[in-house]
Formats: C-alpha cells, structure tokens, sequence
C-alpha cells in the first residue's frame, strides 16, 4: 500500500538537460546519450544528430528550447493552416512552383537557433530556405508546395521546440514597410541638406562677396533641394498636424509642423522677393535629425519589444461536431447552426447555446472577471468566455468574427485599472508645454515684430526647442528598457506600467503550493485506504487537472478508466465520474471523509470508499533566505489555499502572518482588506486557486513552471526557478522610478534653458534643431543606459 | 566663374547617384534585418549547400 518513490529527495541542481540546460530534478532519461529532462528534448537531439546537425551544440551550451509540456498540446493544433484562407496570412508569394511565408516564432533567442533554423532544408523536404530575423522573432520560409505544407513545416519547428505562432495578425510586415519609409525619408533629407549646406556656404563665410547672379543661382537650388525635404521627408509632421486639427486634439506634432512651416515660408519670401537668403539648411537640417531621433526612438523601441512577445490567446480552429464525427476546422469557417466543441481552458469561439450542462464560462478575456459563470443547457454564452472545468458542446447562434474576437484582448477594460498613470501624467504634462509653447513663439514674435525676419527665426526657435519630446520619452523609454531587462532575466511583464508599480509595493503575499513549493516535481510520499482496483480510476481522473498535486497522483502509477462529467472546483477538489465509479479529490470536506479525517493529507474517494493521499513538494531552491531578505523591507504574508500540516515549516519565515485554508474567494477578501489599510500589495500565486486574488493585488505575479500556462489576469509571470531573485527585481523597480524622476528634471532644465535663450533671440532655428533631438537623445541615453547598467549590477544573470 | 555651373551639375549627379543606391538599397530589403546578418557570419560553415543554390539566407528583391 505504501509507495515511497526512489528520488523523492533528489537533488534540485547538479543534472541539467543536455538540449535545453533545464535542471533535471524529476527524471532521468536517456541512458548513453546523456541526460535530458524529457522525453522530448531527447528526441530533438537525437533527430539534430542524426541528421549530421549536432553543431547546433557547439555553438552554445545547452541552447535548445524545452520539450516539457510540450506533449500536452494539440497534435492538431497546426491544422488550420491545411485551409487556403488561413494559410494566406502567413504566405507572402506562391506561384505554385516555390511559396514564401513568413512565421513568427518566440522561442527565437540565439545564435543557435538562427543556425538551426536557417538548415530547416536538411530536415524537412521541400523547404529550399530559410531565413530568420532574430530581432522581430520571425523565420521566413521558401519551399516548393508541390513537395511540402506550410502545416508540415510548422509541425517540423515545433517538434524542434520552435513553435510558430499561429496567431490572426499577420507578423512584422507592416512595420518593415514603414520602416523603410523612414529610411527613405532620412535618405533624401540627408542628401538636401549636405547639398544645401554647400550652397550656403558663402553665406558661412562672412563677409565673401559673391557675384549677384551667383547668389541668385544658389538660393534658387536650395530651395529645389528644400522642395523635396518639406513634401516628402517630413510630410508626416504636417499630416499629423492636420490630422489633429481636424480632431481638435492636440498633439506633439503641432508645434513641431508650425515651427517647420513658419521657417519654410519665410525662406521661401526671402528668396523670391531677393531680400535674403533664407534659413533652407536649418529647414532641411531640422527635418533630417528630427527625423534620425524617430529613427533611434524606433529601434529603441523594437529592442524592448524583443523579449516581451505578444501571444494572442484566441483559438484559430475550431472541433466541429458533424455526423457522429469531430472535425478541426478554421474559425472563419464556422456558421451559425454548426456544433462545437469546447474543451476546458479553451476560448467560446462566437455566440452560442449550451447543448448539454451544466458547465462553467468566465469572461476574464471580456470583462477582466476572473470568478467563472455556471451556464445550463440552453443558456448562452458569449464570444471570448473561457470555459472552466468541464468541456462544453456548443450550437453557435451568431457568425464569428476574427476581428471581434482580436478586439477583445484590446479591451480597455483589461488594460485600465489602476495602471500607468505616470504616462498619462508625461502626456498631460505634454500637451499644457505644447500650449505654453505655442502662446511663448506667438509672444515672441510680438516681441520682435518690426523685425519680420528675427520675429519669424525666433517663433521657429521657441516651437522646435519647446517640444517637449525629451520628456514624454523619459518614462516609456526607462520603464520599457527594465521590462525588457527583467524579462530577459525570469520575469515578464504584461506592460511597462507595471515596472513602476512593482517599485511602489509595501506588502507581499505568497501563495505556498506551487509558489513557495515547485510545482514541477512534487511526489507522493504515501497513500493508503483504497484497494488496488481503485487507484487506477483515481489516476485517471487526476490526469485530467492540471493541479500540483493531481499532477503527482497522475504520475504516481498506471492510470485507468474513461472520465465523464469531470468538474474541478478550485480551492475543494475535483469530482468525476470513471468507468462509472464516482471518484473525488480535495480536502476531507469536499470529499466526505469521517470526521476527525487528518487534514494535513488530501483525501479521495472513489463511490463509497475513502482513502488519502500524502504529497510532498519541495520548496523552492533559496527562498528562505528571499523571505527573510523581503521582511526587512516589505510586510511579508503566506496565504495558502492548502491545509496547515506544515505550518511548523513557515512558522519562523512569516512568523503569525499565515492564512490556511482559504478559499479563492477568501484569498481576494484578504488581499481587498490589505488594500483597504492602504497597502500596496503584491501577490505572487501559481494562477490555479488565486486568479481572482492576483487580479485584485496592485501587482500580480504568476509562477510559472511551464511557460505555456498563461493567467490572463495577472500583471507579471515568473519562471519558478526565479521566484528566489524577488528582492533584486523589486529593487530594480525603485531604481527605475529613481531614473525617471532624474530625467524629468534634466528635460525640465533642457527646455527651460533652451526656450529662454530663444526667446532673446541667441539661439538659431538651426541650433535649436539640432538642441532639441540631442535633448531627447540624451534623456534616451541615460535612461536606457541607467537602466542596464543597473540591470548588470542588481538582477541575476 | 561659368565652371561652377559645371562643378554644381557634377556635384550634382554624384550625389543624387548615391542617393538613388540608397534608397535601391533600403527598397531591396538590406536595411530590414540590421541584427541577425552580424550574427551569421559568425556561425560556422559546414559545407553544405542548400537547394537553392546558396548557404543559409537569400535577399528578399520583393516589395513587401
């Protein structure tokens, strides 16, 4: 009856994968080949050597990509791309000879992976090349479609752990278009300004005399040269500022398309009425570094992005119940009428009717509500809904709409609450600088007027100096650089608002199971009470949970039996019904043991059969030396759904901060009543039992032992292994607010200066041109800079 | 004087010639992906040729 297993007490360090580098803690695969953590990875490498690509592990130290959960998913998931429509997305050229599609993989992150991924052509047939972009995470495919599928070629990058992602929008392309229209217009404003500068260089000279019809010729080809800089280069400005005016809403571009306008005109009057010679090169040399700063702002931008990659969580196939039989068809194919089917954790596709209850939906993806809705046969549920612990067969009412579905992630709902209101406090502060700005050049021109020329230069002056760009970059650019930061160092962040959130946070709650315990390797130590034939039934309904401890059962032995009506109540336990036996889990109340049950097991019963079950988890390498670290500074509280048999264990970490056998909903009150005393808390849980809790907390952050499993509701994942470094990544956030106010007052300092000796006339539109985007560069640098520096110095590598 | 003229035409010209090798560059595609090229010279050649014709990338000429 007893089964201790062999490496219950394994170490948690000292084996790691020979694929992916992953610590093997829970199992030893592979025999001569060396050790992997999973099947999968084994027979990745196995694939990669015999194909003669084992190099592939020469260029790094254990570069690949987990394997571990990777069994978990769909084998049909890449189906949909067998349909025309579908595939066309990805697909930018096909002439039924050679095709070219273009993938987006996240798991892109080395130079491994590029060689790896650009020999794709030794592995799969038909593939003739391939070429990966590193930065914007995409692979771009040419193949022959008589002798390969896209589908087949996705199925090939994800059984080497490059899963592409399979999402409605297509990747990247856009954004290089107009990219290379930037290029362009750098290029061009480049080019007018070097020549112009030419032109104008007896004017430098001062004092060179020149003969009439020279200078006459001169300015008459800086203006040709002008012409194409104020229609092309910097012809966003002026649409931008048009667009605004017709909103009435003002925007940052306004002043800066005023400031080129009032310099080009007056240029231009000079010119041709011959009584001057204009300002066309600080006209063109506006424009050209305006234009290099959006430029660098862009790549900053794209850099940050690069570890923060966007998933869409919306299915794009669809399993259609028709004659008897299951069909995986594209969404866009779905009609009303049609029978689906939807299995638990998966999104309600479109509007529709429940054919059997009852079931569970939440709407967290719609509403942002965590808590799930029980829906009966013939109720409706809604597009976007989820459904939670039972799978639900469905007859949908409305047609389904991609966009729809697509806008629902973008809901302001999910993304408002209590967030980044420090960039709206930079936007705000933005727009009344604009005004300002604007009314100062009017009044300095005023100032100036009998003087046509210096009333126009120094109006120009003020509107390029004022523009407050240094300032509304300062916190984007400091918060984005540190999420990118912690993201390439364990910890992921929803959006950059909450960098500065997590630097605001007074008190910290720890959910136990799965956050202070791994829940990647927890064992059974010892069950008892059912007879033999039993506890295959019990297995099998544990395997269709993806708790901790269902988990360890699941593994503990064989599992038999066909599961019905399986419906998971967090925080209890799960029921279900398995070769007709009706078999619980959970705690002794959920399942009905005797009283006086010992509550530090978890119980089972299958029909009228008791029995218990004793895991045990190990905690997480190092925590109690991050607990003890935490609680010098912070409030630092556990909060565990599971009963308090190992309170002994947390007793001198949390001392009589600890809560045991709190319900989901238990577990939101007590973080809503620390909140209520005006704390600022912070909630760290695995997302199974706490997700309402997580989306309550100021910051929310889910343990993740499997990146695939996604919270929707919470601000931050973890990885399991980097649970321990919390005190670094805290620290780092109060260092990134430092860095934000520090830039502030220096972009402060730069336009009040700046805008004061324009007003005296002493600073050229030219020099302030060139002032303004170095302001701005600087406010980049130092944030940008301030923040990796720090991020070397503080966060774990 | 009338060799500036000439001296502003060829100056001219050069200069547009470099500005229209740019932005035949920029069109080609070699400014989208400034990252992973610096990479893949890095990457050890094992000999092998891919079918089509060349080892590991080929330039995009199309107008994405």
């Amino acid at each position: 009856m007893l089964a201790p297993l062999a490496h219950a007490d394994a170490p948690l360090f000292g084996l790691v994968c020979r694929h992916c580098g992953d610590a093997c803690d829970d199992g030893r695969v592979g025999g001569d080949q060396g050790v992997f953590c999973c099947v999968g990875c084994q027979s990745v490498y196995t694939l990669l050597t015999n194909e003669g690509l084992d190099r592939f592990y020469a260029c790094d130290i254990a570069p690949g990509v987990s394997q571990r959960g990777a069994q978990d998913r769909a084998a049909d998931r890449f189906a949909a791309l067998d349909d025309r429509s579908v595939a066309n997305v990805f697909v930018e050229f096909d002439d039924g000879q050679v095709a070219r599609a273009r993938l987006a993989v996240p798991s892109l992150h080395c130079a491994s992976c590029v060689w790896l991924l650009e020999r794709l052509w030794r592995i799969e047939p038909g593939v003739l090349a391939s070429e990966v972009d590193l930065l914007r995470q995409t692979v771009r495919v040419t193949y022959r479609p008589k002798e390969t599928t896209l589908r087949a070629i996705a199925e090939r990058m994800a059984a080497l752990g490059y899963e592409p992602l399979v999402t409605v929008e297509q990747p990247a392309a856009a954004a290089s278009s107009s990219r290379r229209r930037l290029y362009r217009q750098i290029g061009v404003a480049g080019f007018a300004f070097g020549n112009i500068m030419i032109f104008s260089i007896p004017r430098y000279a001062n004092g060179a005399t020149l003969e009439g019809g020279f200078q006459r010729l001169f300015d008459a080809l800086n203006l040709a040269f002008a012409l194409p800089v104020l229609l092309f280069s910097a012809a966003d400005w002026f649409k931008a500022a048009w667009q605004s005016l017709r909103t009435r809403h003002v925007t940052l571009e306004l002043p800066v398309a005023i400031g080129l306008g009032v310099i080009f005109a007056r240029s231009v009057i000079d010119i041709v009425s011959g009584t001057g010679e204009g300002f066309m090169d600080s006209f063109s040399g506006l424009v050209l570094f305006l234009l290099v700063g959006r430029l660098f702002q862009q790549k900053t931008f794209e850099q940050m992005a690069f570890d923060r990659t966007y998933r869409s969580f919306f299915p794009l196939s669809v399993r259609l119940e028709r004659d008897g039989g299951c069909d995986v068809v594209p969404l866009e194919r779905v009609q009303p009428g049609d029978r689906v089917v939807v299995r638990p954790l998966e999104l309600v596709p479109a509007d529709a009717v429940v054919l059997h209850g009852p079931g569970a939906v939440d709407y967290a993806f719609v509403t942002g509500e965590q808590t799930p809705v029980g829906v009966e046969a013939g109720e409706t549920v809604h597009a976007g809904g989820r459904v939670v612990g039972t799978t639900l067969r469905l007859r949908v009412t409305r047609a389904v709409s991609h966009s729809q579905l697509a806008s629902l992630w973008a809901n302001p709902l999910l993304r408002v609450p209590k967030k980044a209101w420090i960039t709206d406090v930079a936007d705000r502060f933005g727009l009344g600088f604009t005004m300002a700005a604007v009314g100062l050049a009017l009044a300095g021109a005023v100032w100036w007027w009998p003087d046509a020329g210096m009333s126009a230069r120094v109006a120009a002056a003020v509107l390029i100096i004022a523009c407050p760009c240094a300032l509304t970059l300062a916190a984007p650019v400091t918060l984005g650089t540190a999420m990118g930061q912690l993201g390439q160092r364990g910890l992921h962040l929803r959006h950059t608002g909450v960098v500065f959130d997590l630097s605001r946070i007074d008190t910290i709650a720890f959910d136990k199971t799965g956050t202070l315990t791994t829940s990647a390797a927890p064992v059974v130590v010892e069950h008892g009470g059912l007879s033999d034939q039993h506890w295959p039934l019990v297995r099998a309904a544990a395997a269709e949970s993806v708790h901790p401890i269902s988990r360890a059962l699941a593994h503990s032995g064989e599992a038999r039996g066909a599961v019905q009506r399986l419906l998971e109540t967090p925080g209890l336990g799960l029921s279900a019904t398995v070769n007709g036996h009706r078999v619980r889990i959970g705690s002794a109340g959920f399942v009905g043991a005797p009283f006086g049950a010992r509550t530090d097991r978890t119980h089972v019963a299958v029909d009228d059969a008791r029995g218990w079950v004793r895991t045990k988890a190990p905690t997480r390498v190092g925590m109690e030396e991050t607990i003890r670290s935490l609680s010098r500074a912070y409030d630092v509280r556990l909060i565990s759904g599971d009963h308090d048999g190992d309170a002994a264990r947390w007793q001198p970490l949390f001392g009589r901060a600890m809560a045991f056998r709190q319900s989901p909903d238990a577990k939101l009150s007590l973080v809503r009543s620390l909140q209520a005393d005006g704390r600022r808390v912070l909630m760290l849980g695995d997302g199974l039992n706490d997700a309402g809790a997580l989306a309550a907390a100021d910051v929310g952050v889910a343990v993740s032992d499997q990146t695939a499993c996604v919270v929707p509701a919470c601000d931050a994942i973890v990885a399991g292994g980097h649970v321990r470094d919390l005190p670094a990544y805290l620290r780092y956030a109060r260092r990134a607010r430092h860095v934000i106010v520090v830039c502030f007052a220096l972009s402060v300092a730069y336009n009040a200066v700046g805008l004061a000796l324009a007003l005296a006339g002493a600073l050229t539109p030219l020099a302030s041109a060139i002032l303004m985007p170095v302001s701005s560069l600087t406010v980049i640098g130092i944030s940008a800079g301030a923040m990796r520096w720090s991020a070397r110095r503080m966060l774990p590598a | 004087m009338s060799v500036i003229v000439l001296l502003i035409c060829a100056g001219g010209l050069v200069a547009g010639g470099f500005l229209c090798a740019f932005l035949w560059a920029v069109e080609s595609g070699q400014f989208d992906d400034t990252y992973t090229p610096a990479l893949r010279v890095l990457l050890d050649d094992d000999g092998s040729v891919s079918p089509s014709g060349s080892e590991g990338a080929v330039h995009d000429q199309s107008r994405s």
